[in-house]
């Protein structure tokens, strides 16, 4: 077979813009092919022995294994969740570098900064409602995606450690997500950051010190913002980034996806570097494929959204007048509703619970049942205890963000609140 | 999958063009493009108007920290040809020359958000914000503001003491402090002037409730324009923000009068000791000094103190007098203001209270 020609017509691994690609290097355009070349250590890969090297022989390719049991790339056993999470954190870094540009993190200057990026400045109100749509929709991939792994039994050994690196990826988009809901110091993110750092202080013996620690002050202020600010450009990107590397070096290393064991022979099972045709894909360029269609949808998504909704901003912080109702952050919400009915058991007993129950998960239960399905029948009783917090996270938090007004009193959210502001 | 992409390749390409098309399609370069083709096909502009690039414009006030860009849209307020023009391409009345903008900017008078450049948002229109842009009667408040009361001419501020007047006889001190005199049961309104807009005050004492869940102020039978008044006289309320006024020299070259207790209380003397006032009806004092605000007899007046309905079976003539003489000593720690009432007043309430059995 000749290697530099397009081959394999029975395989619908092709890729026809790849191909038009492929063919467009080596054709008239050599200064191209040789700047390709200078890229990817080798001519566009026609056969598939030059497609494993395309793969090992790139820096950001060779994250991938060189080839992917089909279903890996199928939609339902993952919605493509991780990969949409990266891709948001991408996302936000590069919006978060065009919005630095233009921030000042000061009590004075910030909100007038934000009005600029709002009203003049080339793109600004575009970049901030990317940034901030995608902050939001990156809590809510990050949740939607660990409740993947924990349906599909994915958390089981031998993956138990990337549970925990994901569960400290939670807490780390948590704590971006809120870190930057400060930096527009408009009445919003002041008395929500004022309520989120209460929720804190609850925690008994280090609550208080811990307020003090992350306000730099005893209530939120210059300080704060300050503090915010670093820990949101800096400390917290850069750790979670360190994490997000290793969490998929991982997911190679436990290997690949979570699969149904008894859809394979035991003899593929054990053998699996080699799989056959059938039940596996190339990497390139099926894989590098499918990640791209994933990421202009997300993208096509979150543009449309922030071209129709702007990020929400109120007027300048004024410590002297709180806002009636003051709420958190719509992922704190269920937290805080439920410290509307005790301050100890919301803000102290529930959450340290939760915490204990995501860390301990995966080396409690261990048997080896159910990977790779969803909801398996052998992992009932797990799954029910699952589905019924998660009910409960559900529910308070739709009450909090939805029917709660004034005074913190109950309202549906078709009735109108008393003393809307004129 | 290869249409799949190709379908949000396109719905990514269309929206990149839409938000291209906004970032170039602004509201007040339309106004600015105006301004300049009419000042093209004047003679004396045509070469000026040729030079000018539509941007931007904005002022960076050397007395007022902030960024305004007010005049991007409002380009025309210094031009005479546009004396009659419609807004935003109009003349400023001739208060221009003697309050340019490089100099305090249009916010310190108009309020309005000077960063913004679409009408909604410049106008404090848009969503979540409220500096709403100050109109008519209610800019008084601002010229008072930098200039004091001796300063302008008494036109200029009688709205301001009108808008006292009101608040000292309707005792709304009963409840608010004003420069730490007056009662506790409301907010302070030291420096309610800078906290809330015209917008928020008029609505809140037109309707306390709709503005202020759960509000207990009383509705007052304001007119309309006692409301306003009374909110022009709010707005001057700029306790401890004196500082950030721009200097200005004095334009009569006279000291302005200090607005603090000093006034409101020489006013309150006025009131209440004024020649007509000698000889007093308790029923009268008593509704007219407000003590229905808190005070309620049978079924009329306020919650917030205890029902006077039967008060003069348990207190007699010189226990209440020496109450209202002075509350704070005769009920230690209580929340009844000092009403300053003077000794005929006392007398003649002390008489009708003792009547309530």
């Amino acid at each position: 077979m000749n290697q530099d020609e397009p081959q394999d017509p029975k395989t619908s691994d092709q890729i026809g813009a790849f191909q038009y690609l492929g063919r467009m290097l080596k054709g008239s355009h050599e200064a191209l092919g040789a700047i390709y070349r200078s890229i990817f250590r080798g001519p566009y890969p026609w056969n598939p022995r030059q497609r494993l090297a395309v793969i090992v022989n790139n820096l950001v390719l060779h994250v991938h294994p060189t080839r992917v049991y089909r279903r890996s790339i199928s939609v339902t056993p993952t919605f493509g969740l991780g990969l949409i999470c990266f891709y948001l954190f991408v996302i936000e870094w590069v919006t978060g570098v065009y919005l630095m540009f233009y921030y000042e993190p000061s009590t004075t200057g910030a909100y007038g900064r934000i009005l600029d990026l709002d009203y003049v400045v080339a793109f600004g109100q575009l970049m901030r409602n990317l940034h901030r749509w995608g902050g939001e929709a990156m809590v809510a991939a990050v949740v939607l995606h660990m409740c993947r792994v924990f349906y599909t039994g994915a958390y089981k050994p031998p993956r138990e450690f990337n549970w925990i690196l994901g569960v400290m990826l939670l807490f780390l988009t948590l704590a971006l997500s809120f870190t930057g809901y400060l930096l527009p110091w408009d009445q919003l993110s002041f008395w929500a950051v004022t309520v989120g750092t209460n929720i804190a202080s609850y925690a008994p013996l280090v609550g208080p010190k811990l307020r003090y620690l992350l306000l730099g002050g005893n209530a939120v202020g210059g300080d704060a913002l300050l503090r915010f600010y670093a820990l949101h450009v800096i400390a917290i990107p850069c750790s979670a980034a360190l994490l997000i590397n290793y969490h998929i070096w991982r997911v190679i290393k436990d290997g690949g996806l979570a699969h149904p064991q008894e859809n394979l022979a035991p003899a593929e099972a054990k053998a699996a570097a080699v799989p056959r045709a059938e039940v596996v894909v190339q990497t390139f360029p099926t894989v590098l494929y499918v990640e791209l269609a994933v990421f202009l949808a997300l993208m096509a998504a979150l543009m449309a959204i922030s071209l129709l909704f702007n990020a929400p901003l109120e007027q300048q912080a004024n410590p002297l007048q709180p806002n009636n109702p003051s709420k958190a952050p719509w992922y704190f919400l269920g937290l805080q509703e439920m410290v509307s009915y005790s301050a100890f058991w919301g803000g102290v007993v529930v959450p340290v619970l939760l915490t204990g129950f995501l860390v301990a998960l995966p080396y409690v239960d261990r048997t080896p049942k159910g990977i790779g399905v969803w909801f398996a029948r052998e992992r009932r009783s797990i799954v029910v205890v699952w589905t019924v917090i998660l009910l409960v996270i559900v529910v308070t938090t739709t009450i909090g963000v939805f029917c709660r007004g004034p005074n913190w009193k109950f309202y549906w959210p078709w009735q109108a609140w008393p003393g809307a502001p004129v | 999958m290869e249409k799949w992409v190709a379908v949000t390749g396109i719905v990514l390409t269309v929206s990149f063009g839409w938000a291209l098309r906004d970032n170039f399609d602004q509201e007040w370069a339309k106004y600015e493009r105006t301004y300049y083709s009419l000042a093209l096909v004047r003679p004396h502009t045509a070469v000026w108007a040729k030079s000018q690039a539509v941007e931007v414009k904005q002022v960076l006030p050397t007395q007022v920290s902030t960024v305004e860009r007010c005049v991007t849209c409002h380009i025309a307020i210094d031009d005479p040809a546009f004396k009659d023009g419609r807004e935003p391409l109009r003349q400023h009345s001739a208060l221009l020359r003697s309050h340019p903008p490089e100099k305090f900017g249009c916010v310190i008078c108009h309020g309005g958000v000077g960063r913004a450049v679409t009408t909604m948002e410049a106008h404090g229109q848009g969503e979540g914000l409220s500096d709403p842009l100050v109109k008519g009667e209610y800019i008084e408040a601002a010229c008072y503001n930098c200039h004091g009361s001796e300063a302008l001419p008494i036109q200029a501020t009688s709205a301001v003491i009108r808008g006292r007047q009101l608040v000292n006889r309707s005792l709304c001190m009963g409840c608010h402090q004003i420069e730490g005199a007056g009662g506790q049961e409301g907010p302070d309104l030291t420096a309610v002037g800078s906290q809330r807009s015209w917008l928020w005050l008029y609505a809140h004492i037109a309707r306390p409730e709709s503005v202020v869940v759960g509000s207990t102020m009383p509705v007052f039978p304001f007119s309309r324009d006692q409301l306003k008044d009374i909110v022009i006289y709010l707005l001057t309320l700029r306790g401890g923000l004196e500082q950030s006024r721009p200097t200005i020299a004095p334009i009569n070259s006279v000291e302005s009068n200090s607005t603090g207790l000093s006034g409101v209380a020489a006013e309150a003397g006025r009131e209440m000791t004024g020649p007509g006032l000698v000889t007093y009806d308790g029923r009268e004092v008593f509704n007219g000094a407000g003590c229905t605000m808190c005070h309620s007899i049978g079924r009329r007046g306020g919650q917030v103190g205890p029902a006077l309905t039967y008060i003069g079976r348990k207190r007699d003539a010189k226990n209440l007098a020496k109450l209202l003489r002075d509350p704070a000593e005769a009920l230690p720690g209580g929340k009844m203001p000092q009403l300053n009432l003077t000794k005929q007043q006392i007398d003649a309430l002390t008489t009708y209270l003792t009547t309530l059995r």
